[in-house]
């Protein structure tokens, strides 16, 4: 029993590792974007498409990714017409696809179904191939154009990387933990770079970190992993307080 | 000086340019207008630029002459007709960049960036950077600096490295002394002649100071959203030219 537990215990830890991996280099993005926020509200996003799904018989997480990219698709679009910034429009989805979650989904169910590691780890590769030209669309994009780059294609392939990224966090995590699991190693990595490799290396690291110790803590004492992943991060960030430079 | 440096140019061209010289202008630009939402920001703006020339855009604030540098790398949508000779690699060198501080990106991550590679293979960059790096005026140690912590001229330095790397044939500056003191901006412009004449670069340059349109520059376009005037400095830019461009009291009016 002990070892068909512990099988388990490490498929967990590992699915939590690469989810980590891919969440904390993205997460750099998501911060220096300025849409920490905005995960959660993506989190929302994902429901309805889950509830569909459950009632037309299917993964539920197709339903969640099939919402999550239509949302991130959207949000660029609309974006890119309207000049408004990402989280006020996102924030227009939020309450839209909120109420109608709460009215499709039925339960705990939907976050029970499995998904692979190499899901995070695809996510993890595409963050990296498009992080070069995604920095130079942040920092300016008109040196983008001019070195026809195609910043918005940069960023739209950032927003369904960020969507996908959630998905698999809702899957495995729940959509409360995929937040803070982006945003927490970033912040507290911030703090300790002083380069933008360093800022990814230390979040990435952080990440992982957070994950598993906190994965061990709750299964040492037996509580959810979740708040214990989240509060292992909260105390990374209190200590990245201390190393803040000038 | 105008006169000296042309020369020297046209010297460096019959050496390394000449089977790719080419006839006629390097720019040709046909009643370009620009609109945003209904106001206009430029208006039947024609001019040309011809291979190894300066071009000094002048102009009060807000009369477009960003705006110009932008429509003419598609960075911004027009009317009209904007034609580059179809051999120019452009550098551009923008006032600023708008997202520094939150990125903690180093120099050296900076120029990374445009490289053609995604990832990984950047010891032939890096060789080039640090050449170009030496070419603007900056030791290597500024490499693992960050962006945010460098002087306004250091910074402005490193944009034009940017610009530099992968050898374009033109280049368009966008205020290149903006924010930087007399001494800082006179080197500047001395890094700027230098590239031209070592180079044959053809610059366009935007400019607050007459005295450098008069010193570097072989045309001269005023601009306040239409064009006011056009040609060599000496002839276009007449004291009722400048006084219609800036009203009187022109010298005493470089705001920024």
């Amino acid at each position: 029993m002990s070892l068909f537990i512990d099988t388990q215990f490490l498929l967990i830890l590992l699915a939590g590792i690469f989810t980590a991996l891919a969440a904390s280099f993205l997460g750099v993005f998501v911060i220096v974007k300025r849409m920490a926020l905005a995960s959660d509200v993506l989190s929302h996003v994902a429901l309805p498409g889950m509830g569909l799904a459950l009632l037309l018989n299917y993964d539920p997480m197709l339903g969640a990714a099939a919402f999550l990219i239509l949302a991130a698709l959207a949000v660029w679009a609309i974006e890119k017409k309207t000049t408004l910034p990402p989280e006020s429009i996102i924030g227009t989805f939020f309450v839209a696809t909120l109420a109608i979650g709460v009215l499709l989904v039925p339960d705990e169910e939907l976050l029970k179904s499995l998904f692979g590691d190499l899901f995070a780890a695809t996510i993890l590769i595409l963050t990296i191939i498009l992080s070069r030209r995604l920095t130079l669309s942040i920092i300016a994009s008109d040196l983008a154009k001019s070195i026809k780059a195609r910043p918005d294609a940069a960023y739209l392939g950032f927003l369904v990387l960020f969507a996908l990224n959630i998905a698999l966090g809702i899957k495995l995590i729940g959509s409360l933990l995929m937040g803070a699991l982006m945003i927490l190693p970033a912040v507290a990595a911030r703090n300790f770079s002083w380069s933008m490799k360093s800022f990814f290396s230390i979040s990435i690291i952080l990440g992982v970190l957070m994950m598993t110790t906190g994965i061990l803590i709750a299964k040492y004492f037996e509580f959810m992993p979740g708040p214990s992943v989240i509060i292992t991060g909260i105390v990374f960030f209190i200590i990245s307080l201390l190393f803040k430079r000038g | 000086m105008n006169n000296e440096s042309h020369e020297n140019h046209q010297g460096h061209k019959n050496h390394k340019h000449s089977e790719t010289e080419h006839i006629g202008p390097i720019l040709e630009v046909r009643d370009l207008s620009v609109t945003f939402g209904n106001q206009e920001v430029l208006k039947n703006v024609s001019f040309s630029v011809n291979e190894g020339n300066i071009l000094a855009i002048i102009g009060p604030n807000g009369a477009g002459k960003t705006v110009l540098l932008k429509a003419l790398i598609g960075l911004t949508s027009y009317d009209g007709e904007v034609k580059w000779r179809s051999d120019i690699k452009i550098g551009y060198v923008p006032q600023r960049l708008p997202e520094t501080e939150s990125l903690l990106l180093t120099v050296k991550e900076f120029l990374i960036l445009k490289s053609k590679h995604l990832f990984f293979k950047d010891k032939e960059w890096l060789s080039a950077i640090n050449h170009e790096l030496e070419s603007v005026g900056l030791s290597s140690t500024i490499l693992e600096r960050q962006l945010k912590n460098l002087s306004r001229g250091q910074f402005q330095r490193v944009l034009i490295a940017w610009a530099i790397l992968g050898h374009p044939n033109v280049l368009l500056f966008d205020e290149p002394t903006a924010g930087i003191d007399l001494a800082g901006e006179d080197t500047i412009y001395n890094l700027l002649r230098r590239l031209h004449q070592d180079r044959g670069l053809t610059i366009l340059l935007i400019s607050h100071d007459l005295n450098i349109v008069y010193r570097y520059a072989n045309n001269v376009l005023c601009l306040n959203k239409e064009r006011l005037c056009f040609g060599e400095p000496q002839k276009a830019l007449t004291n009722e030219q400048i006084e219609k461009l800036y009203g009187k009291n022109v010298f005493y009016h470089h705001k920024h």
